[in-house]
Parts: C-alpha cells; structure tokens; sequence
C-alpha cells in the first residue's frame, strides 16, 4: 500500500502501517510502531531533506505467495529508493536506519525465525545499495516503536515499558 | 453456489482503498489528518449485530445503492464524535448548527461516493447512489432495516472500515452492507480456487461463538470471577490490518501455534491490571507481587492453556476435525509487536486472514481478555467445505 505524501498542505507526523511506506520533502515526523518481528527502515538524504520510512513484514518477496512490494525486505528497499530518488534525494546519499527484527515468539518450526531473516537481509541490501548505516536497533525478544525527525535526523525508539532511546 | 476468498479478498482491498479516499476527503473538508485503521469484512447475524452496536448512540448518514451493486452504506459517528465534528465544520464554515448538520449530511454524501468510488469500475456496471438521509438512533437501529431483517434471515456481509484520527478523538466506521444474494453471486469465483460453499457460511458463527464459550467458561472456573463473552466475531481482514486492530497498549498474554485441521495461532491477551486480577483469583489467598513477574507470567500460562483448550475444543466440534497446540509463549509488549511474528508467519501462504475476535468480560466490566484465533485460510476452507450442508 502506498502512502506518499504529495498534499501542498504540511503536516506534522505521519503515521505507516505495515506494509506501508511514506516519503517526506519536509520536516514531517514519521511514525511506525509495533514492530515485532517485523523491521522499520528508515532511509535520509540530508542534502536534499528527503526522508523515507517503510515497515516490512518478511525478508523477501520470493517465499510468499502475494506482491505487495512495501511487505518484504527485498522489494520494498529498492521502491523506498525509487519513491525517495523521485522526489530529488541521490540515492549514493542515502542514510539508513534499521529498527525491529526481534524474536518474541519461539515458533516450533525449523525456518528460522522471521527477525532474523529480515535483519540479515535488511543487512544484505544496505551492503548492495552502498547506504550508509547510521543507527540500528535490532533483535531480542521486545516490541518497538519508532519515530524518526527529518529536521534533526534522529531516531527515537520506544519499547512497551516506556524505554526511550535516541539514535 | 460457492464463495471464493480471493474475491472477498478482492472486495475488501475495493473498501480499503475507498476508505482512503474517504478519509482524504474529510482530511481535505476539516483539517484534521485521518487515517484508515483497518478494513475487514464479516458475515454476520442478528445476534452479532446486537452485540457489535447495543449501548452505543450513534448520529449516522445513509446512503442506497443500486445498479452494479444493491445495498446500503452508513457512515456511523458515535454521538459525541459527531457533535465533535459538527464542532470542526462549524469552524470551518462559521454557520448555524442545522447547518452544521446538513454540512455532516454533505460530508457523508462526499465520503460514500469516495468509498464507492473505484467498485464500479471492478464490477464493470454504474452503481447509483439514492440521497443521504441523516439519522440518528441508539444500537443496531443505525444499520438500515433491511440490513437487519437480511441479518435475521440469513446473515449479511458487513464491510466494516475504521478511520482514526491523528490527534482529535474523531474516529468512526463506514459500513458498507451488499444485498445478500447478489453479494455471494459476486464471490462466485472460477472453481478449483479456494472456496468455501455458500451454505457452510454459517458455520463461521458458530466458530466465533463455541470457542469463545469455551474460552469464558475455562476462566470462569479457574478464578472463580463470572465471565461473559461480549462479542465474538470472524473477520476477514488483510493480514496487516491485524496488528493495528490489536493497537499498541501494553499487553499480557500468551501465543499459541495450532496444528491440525485447520493449523493457525492463537493469541490470549490481558491488559496489565486484568492479567493481575485473573492470576491473584487462581492463587489460593491472593497474590501479591509488584507488577507482572513470575507468579503472574504462571499463572497467565496455566490459564490461558486451558483457555485454548477449550477454544479449539469449541473448534473441533463445530469442523469435526481434531486440532492441537503448542505449549504457551508468554509475552508482554505491545499489542500490535505481539502480533507482528504472527501475521509473518501466516504472510508466507497468505494475504488475508479470517480472525476470530473474541472479546471475555470478566467479573462485571472489571477486567477484560481478547483472544484472537487466526487459522491457515485455505485449510479452513477446507475443513468447512468438508462440513456436511446444514441449510
């Protein structure tokens, strides 16, 4: 699902759901939360003050049976590029962020679990993609919640006992 | 005549981006940033009806539909959020409050035409929209008659969207209610996908409701404290949805993996002070421990075991197949990363999941429980297509 925030009129935050991405050309907080499993990533061009936010799901788009690009790790990193380049960031320019990822239930299956699938292909692209990695605030067996300010490039994490940390 | 689930599907993702629409519309009339929370659809009775709407008061805006699709929509405001809105219109247009409410009247013919918007072109025929009518009315009566009498016959599908607003308490619901029987024409899909025959639909009431039963009585009888299922629903949502229909309050609970026919999870989840009563009733002399610790976390086990014993027992008889689970994950985090892992694991086979939704009130509104049982979509179509026809 798409969410780009093109309206003239500025809002303060906004808030991704799953699945979803945002792409902002102003001081626009983005928020996600809720993050188990799943991983926010988070992409930043300060030259040009284009910033990204996607909440993916699953590592990658070839072990599932549906096409949401903004679901999986593989597919929804380059279409945050894309979206972000389109709106005049350079892609070379792009600072990452990584949140999420952790393993909060202990599944009887042997695939290995889904945080850290997506954590090492979330790794795997920022390598490919030649980002540059700022922050990440991966793994363990709590939830998050993250707000990221354009206007300071900061990262605010907030787990469910109210821990909060900046990065 | 048989239902397939990738056209609900389909059907679904139709009302969610209608949702956006209308939700853009009322961003862009009042100012106020709105979001949609989540879309699913269910098929429900009178009874569900009942308990789904019962208690409130609602200020509502009703719209017909016909032609490519027969039916009713409503946009639904709890009274006092539409008096909020009434509120913010009248700052925006300075006018009188009959105004105020021919201008709530407006803005639901706005939104509608949004949410319908985008379904007639799917359904490759013109949809007429009759004109809004405003209404007020406590309980299901702000559901259109038909729609009630339908639900009484033989059920009927409710298209349920949540918009949220971002920082005023101006959250509703648009409803959308499709004539029955053209509705399951629509559904009919090619055969050999995954369907579900017209006439086992009404198993999915009995599912909600049997497991949840169970559910209560189990904790009825473990603390001692009267249980009462309040409402038990199976909705059909996009499996992202479900997360943020749980919201992001700090939960106590416990995961569970079901394997047989069909497989799936289940999640038992108690708000803190909830969690510490259930478990201080289940010790003998009380408990007294500083926040949710190990007594707690033990107690929450045991119970929410047996709970899900009896869930999928309630299960079983309805399918007449046998299911089983896994012994307890214990959590306690946020609602919605609880059910981050989940909604993965299920995202690998599948797009949508049918949720059971069940609410336990316990001891009087004292405390509450959810649970939330979300079985592998194509082995429950086929454990219902299985089922002998009971109508």
């Amino acid at each position: 699902m798409k969410r780009l925030n093109a309206d003239s009129q500025p809002i303060s935050r906004q808030k991704i759901g799953i699945a979803e991405y945002a792409v902002v050309t102003d001081e626009t907080v983005l928020l996600t939360s809720g993050l188990g499993s799943c991983l926010g990533i988070v992409l930043h061009d300060p030259h040009e003050m284009v910033s990204g936010l996607i909440h993916v799901m699953l590592p990658s788009i070839s072990q599932a049976r549906d096409s949401t690009p903004a679901k999986f790790v593989d597919t929804g990193v380059p279409l945050l590029i894309e979206e972000m380049v389109k709106v005049g960031a350079r892609a070379t320019r792009l600072q990452a962020w990584i949140v999420g990822g952790s393993e909060m239930i202990q599944f009887t299956a042997s695939d290995g679990s889904i945080g850290s699938r997506n954590i090492e292909m979330a790794r795997q692209l920022v390598e490919e993609y030649g980002l540059q990695l700022v922050g990440s605030d991966v793994g363990g067996n709590h939830g998050r919640s993250i707000a990221f300010d354009p206007s300071t490039a900061e990262l605010t994490i907030r787990t469910a006992d109210d821990t909060k940390q900046t990065i | 005549m048989k239902v397939d689930i990738r056209e609900l599907g389909q059907f679904n993702h139709l009302a969610s981006l209608g949702a956006e629409r209308a939700a853009r519309s009322l961003s862009q009339l009042t100012g106020v940033q709105m979001d949609v929370e989540v879309t699913d659809v269910s098929l429900v009775t009178e009874n569900v009806l009942a308990e789904t709407f019962t208690g409130r008061s609602f200020v509502g805006v009703e719209l017909g539909l016909e032609g490519g699709l027969d039916g009713e929509t409503v946009l639904a405001f709890e009274r006092e959020r539409a008096l909020k809105l009434q509120e913010l219109l009248l700052q925006a247009t300075g006018s009188s409050d009959e105004l105020a409410q021919s201008s709530v009247t407006e803005l639901g013919n706005i939104m509608i035409g949004g949410f319908i918007d985008g379904w007639a072109n799917h359904l490759g025929a013109a949809i007429n929209m009759t004109p809004p009518k405003y209404t007020e009315a406590v309980g299901p009566r702000i559901l259109p008659d038909q729609a009630i009498k339908a639900a009484k016959q033989h059920g009927v599908f409710l298209f349920e969207s949540r918009l949220e607003a971002m920082d005023v308490d101006l959250d509703f619901s648009i409803y959308m209610l499709p004539e029955y029987r053209q509705f399951v024409e629509l559904l009919s899909g090619a055969d050999g996908g995954n369907q579900i025959p017209v006439n086992r639909l009404s198993a999915f009431e009995s599912l909600a409701k049997e497991g949840a039963g169970n559910a209560a009585g189990q904790i009825a009888m473990m603390t001692g404290l009267d249980t009462d299922v309040d409402v038990s629903r199976l909705r059909f949502v996009p499996l992202q949805g479900v997360p943020r229909q749980v919201g992001d309050d700090r939960f106590v609970g416990v995961v569970f993996e079901l394997k047989g026919l069909p497989s799936g999870y289940l999640v038992v989840l108690f708000d803190e002070a909830s969690a510490k009563t259930v478990a201080s009733s289940m010790m003998p002399g009380g408990m007294d421990e500083d926040g949710i610790g190990t007594m707690t976390e033990g107690a929450i086990k045991e119970l929410g075991n047996i709970m899900t014993s009896g869930f999928i027992d309630g299960w079983a008889n309805v399918l007449g197949t046998s299911i089983e689970h896994t012994p307890p994950n214990f959590v306690h985090d946020m609602g919605s990363a609880i059910m981050s892992p989940v909604v993965g694991k299920l995202g690998q086979q599948q797009e949508y999941a049918f949720v059971i939704d069940s609410t336990i009130e316990i001891d009087g509104h004292q405390g509450r429980c959810d649970i939330y049982a979300l079985p592998n979509e194509r082995e429950l179509a086929r454990a219902l297509s299985a089922l002998p026809a009971q109508n």
